[in-house]
């Protein structure tokens, strides 16, 4: 048995509702001091403090103003950054990643499937992950339509969900999808199906915009014999992306894909957010720049299909030299938890510097989530998505020791289990 | 400090290293040290003596020739002398569990040999006989400095075949192979039941208690084979004897006696050898205490079955993952046996706490349980370290880090006498990297394989290159 006497239930509950987090409206004003702040856009602040007011950071300095009533962190002299964004998750869908049944599935919701009670959300959180963008999988040419979660395990559903976080969508390329459907003898089984797959799907996108349009025209001139046209899901996810309403990020492997499906979005005039796992983007990466499309890679992983045989660790740190925003994501439950590990493999390979290796797990994939105007930075205005760190975070020994979230702390080290029933009572 | 050579890996446009590279692209590499090194003015992690700043480590003939500070170690006349200031210099990482050489791209199946599915009992099945020398990920995992490595058949069956202990680097697959069959694991984690199905499975077995009755069998039939072969042996050496005593007796008679009769005797009393069995032949060794057993289990429930059926037969075994299994460590200690734990990133059961199987390694070494980390990888193989940095996070002392994945692993699988510390005598397998082995961001510069500097070279530094001039 072990020996430890952890925190009881009770006891975290307790403090939980003393930092005014379960009713998730009253935010007590907190001052963090003593911390070297790495702020991601201007430097690291030796002794620095946070003013956190309303769930927001309202003043970053040495110094801050703040009432004295404010509850005061003393962060210890450790490190504090933004919390940590993954920009490529599939916790928390209870396997529900992929609707597998055909190529096109655009109107799936992965809100529908979002699971708020997977403890996997937890132990994320324990690992600094404060935002993650739950995607559809990889099975489907077209998959379904992302859902931005903030890890406040212990809330309700609804308070999980980002507030207005703009619409993505998952398109895939390459091995999956036709393995998928070639090996039920379907459409696609080969690359040119793939794409012959996803072309066909929005030129029927472009007629039923039209159809639309025209309708909308009409109405607007007056025409009260307008009749609508059929409502159809899928193409009105489609007819959403080609309007630009929705993001495209694509999960996708080599560079001559990668040159297709530029060339497919330039057809049809919808623009691609971000290539994820993107393992060969520095071959292309000067398109990719060219583009403003982002990458969300993973550090080193390599070798476990044919069309990630010709990843390399420098992948992340190339691309970004030639001007590609680059993330680094985990899509999987167990790198999500240690991610500030993987971002600090940059500054091995390739010599990113801290702030550069730090922006791949923080500002870069917030820009690619299209959340970077509310979090991925310690900046004034921003929400209070903050980790306060053992040690140094870009290394082997970095693990948080509290992590707020809209300035509520939801992950405390000294009390693991906060807001939440997860652990055995007493064990 | 004057600086004799400039370091050899000051970078990869250094002439001498990229005709060393070219060299050995168009030539087998024998594994022989052709002229002592000696790396001058590193920090030196000796492992078993301590860490010693400004020291020296003399190379010479494959092995370590001296170690010590550079006030006091002689470098032999004649060596190559590189400067290693402001490097760490330690000795090479031992992953112990890998699929090194056994696969190449995990989802192309011609490239796997991974795991033989066609019955649960394998025990015949030799990783050294499929182990691909040239596979690309070897160099790739040698590139941070893992230099030694089990070659470990994939978990699907309870007995899936016998490991091999490697050394990343050689001439050929003979020469990298240091020990054929030097242990053999036994996996009880439930995830090698695959015929499951209630009422529906149709085949044996199906559950645990199948597996563990089939696995029981397996060492019963073993038994009883090591039985009649003794028995034959005995016969055999009877009837041996038997014919010398009939060839004294003959020989005074033999004038007398008709010599086809003779002959026709002799073969009665001639006994059969029993059918040799590969798979009840294989478990022997392992049966009679000589070799170790590999025992895998994650929970305690599987943890205690497992032991139990190992002790049943006397087996000689060390642990491997026990992820799940935090409510029995004190029995876990009470086996008295080393663990290869984790990985610790497994993640933790429903109602395990966040970092229950992070803090696993550190529990262990509380209760005096000797600790081994492995990749359990392939393509993975070179992060082995950053596993141990992780665990000192969670309790795990960092000199103990350092060990579960250079001495401990040694002494586990019977090198400790070779590898896993700067130790005069021992083979010359030393990395040079510009900090903290078991730091994420940690560069490793160079690493030398028995005594040879290593091409700091893969196919991925290969892609950067080639990518890098456009």
């Amino acid at each position: 048995m072990l020996h430890c006497v952890w925190l009881t239930t009770t006891l975290a509950l307790a403090s939980a509702a003393a930092l005014g987090q379960s009713d998730g409206t009253a935010h007590h004003d907190i001052v963090i001091k003593n911390a070297i702040v790495m702020t991601v856009t201007h430097g690291n602040i030796a002794n620095g403090s946070i003013y956190i007011k309303d769930g927001k950071i309202a003043a970053v300095g040495e110094t801050v103003n703040a009432p004295a009533t404010a509850t005061v962190i003393d962060a210890g002299g450790k490190y504090l950054t933004p919390g940590i964004v993954d920009s490529h998750s599939h916790i928390a869908l209870d396997d529900d990643v992929n609707e597998a049944t055909s190529p096109i599935t655009p109107h799936m919701m992965m809100k529908d499937a979002f699971d708020y009670q997977d403890k996997a959300i937890y132990r994320a959180l324990a690992g600094g992950v404060t935002t993650s963008l739950l995607l559809h999988g990889s099975a489907n040419m077209i998959g379904g339509q992302a859902v931005v979660i903030k890890h406040k395990y212990g809330a309700t559903r609804d308070e999980m969900l980002f507030p207005n976080a703009p619409r993505s969508i998952k398109f895939a390329s390459g091995e999956n999808p036709k393995r998928v459907y070639g090996s039920r003898d379907q459409l696609p089984s080969t690359r040119m199906g793939n794409f012959a797959v996803q072309r066909q799907a929005l030129v029927e996108a472009q007629d039923y915009m039209r159809e639309w349009d025209s309708y909308n025209d009409k109405v607007k001139r007056g025409d009260k014999d307008a009749s609508p046209p059929k409502r159809d899901l899928k193409l009105e996810a489609l007819a959403d992306v080609l309007r630009g309403k929705i993001m495209v990020q694509i999960h996708i492997y080599r560079s001559d894909e990668m040159l297709t499906e530029i060339a497919m979005a330039k057809e049809f005039g919808y623009k691609i957010r971000a290539f994820h796992h993107a393992l060969e983007a520095y071959k292309v990466a000067d398109q990719l720049a060219e583009n403003n499309i982002a990458i969300a890679t993973f550090a080193d992983w390599w070798g476990y299909k044919q069309e990630a045989w010709d990843a390399i660790p420098w992948n992340a740190t190339m691309s970004m030299r030639k001007g590609v925003r680059v993330a680094i994501k985990s899509d999987s439950e167990d790198y999500t938890r240690r991610l500030n590990q993987e971002a600090a493999k940059a500054i091995r390979y390739g010599g990113a510097t801290e702030e550069e290796a730090l922006k791949m797990i923080t500002l870069n994939p917030a820009w690619i989530v299209g959340v970077d105007d509310r979090v991925g930075s310690i900046d004034v205005g921003k929400d209070a998505d903050l980790v306060i760190w053992n040690g140094y975070p870009l290394s082997s020994y970095g693990v948080p020791e509290k992590v707020l979230i809209d300035g509520d702390v939801y992950f405390d080290r000294s009390q693991p289990g906060l807001g939440t029933t997860h652990y055995k009572e007493g064990e | 400090m004057t600086r004799p050579n400039n370091p050899v890996w000051s970078g990869h446009s250094c002439p001498l290293l990229l005709t060393f590279i070219l060299a050995l692209a168009f030539s087998t590499p024998a594994l022989a040290q052709e002229k002592p090194i000696a790396l001058r003015g590193g920090k030196l992690l000796t492992v078993t003596h301590g860490v010693i700043e400004n020291g020296v480590i003399v190379m010479r003939g494959g092995k370590i020739a001296a170690v010590g500070p550079a006030s006091s170690v002689n470098v032999p006349s004649g060596a190559q002398v590189i400067d290693a200031t402001g490097m760490t210099i330690y000795p090479g990482l031992i992953d112990s569990e890998t699929q090194l050489g056994l696969t190449e791209i995990s989802a192309e199946e011609m490239t796997n040999d991974l795991v033989e599915m066609s019955d649960e009992i394998m025990p015949h099945m030799h990783t050294a006989e499929a182990f691909h020398a040239e596979s690309a990920l070897i160099p790739v995992a040698r590139m941070n400095g893992i230099t030694n490595a089990v070659v470990a058949p994939e978990s699907a069956d309870t007995l899936p075949g016998q490991d091999s202990f490697i050394q990343l680097a050689g001439a050929n697959a003979t020469e990298m192979l240091l020990i054929r069959d030097n242990a053999m694991p036994l996996n009880f984690t439930g995830d090698q039941r695959r015929n499951k199905g209630g009422f529906g499975a149709r085949k044996f077995p199906s559950t645990r208690m199948g597996l563990a009755a089939q696995l029981r069998q397996a060492f019963l039939d073993a038994q009883d084979y090591k039985m009649k072969w003794a028995d034959f042996e005995r016969k055999k050496a009877d009837a041996a004897q038997n014919k010398d005593k009939d060839k004294d007796k003959n020989r005074d008679k033999e004038k007398d006696k008709d010599k086809d009769k003779d002959k026709d005797k002799d073969k009665k009393s001639e006994p059969l050898p029993p059918k040799r069995d590969l798979k009840l032949e294989a478990l022997l060794p392992y049966l009679e205490g000589k070799k170790t057993i590999v025992l895998a289990a994650e929970g305690p429930s599987d943890l205690q079955t497992a032991v139990s059926l190992a002790n049943e037969f006397k087996l000689k075994f060390v642990l491997n993952h026990i992820s799940h299994s935090q409510p029995v460590l004190d029995y876990v200690a009470s086996l008295k046996v080393p663990v290869i734990v984790g990985p610790i990133y497994e993640a933790p059961k429903e109602d395990e706490r966040y970092d229950a199987v992070y803090s696993l390694p550190a529990q262990l070494y509380k209760r005096g349980v000797k600790i081994v980390f492995a990749s359990y990888s392939a393509h993975n193989v070179r992060n082995l370290p950053d596993q141990a940095g992780f665990a000192t996070a969670f309790g795990l002392p960092y000199d103990e880090a350092l060990k579960a994945i250079t001495i401990n692993a040694a002494e586990v699988w019977g090198v400790a006498d070779q590898l896993g510390s700067l130790d005069v005598g021992k083979t010359a397998n030393v990395v040079v990297a510009n900090g903290d082995p078991l730091d994420v961001k940690t560069d490793v510069k160079q690493v030398f394989i028995a005594g040879r500097e290593v091409p700091m070279t893969d196919r991925q530094v290969r892609l950067r290159d080639e990518y890098s001039k456009k």
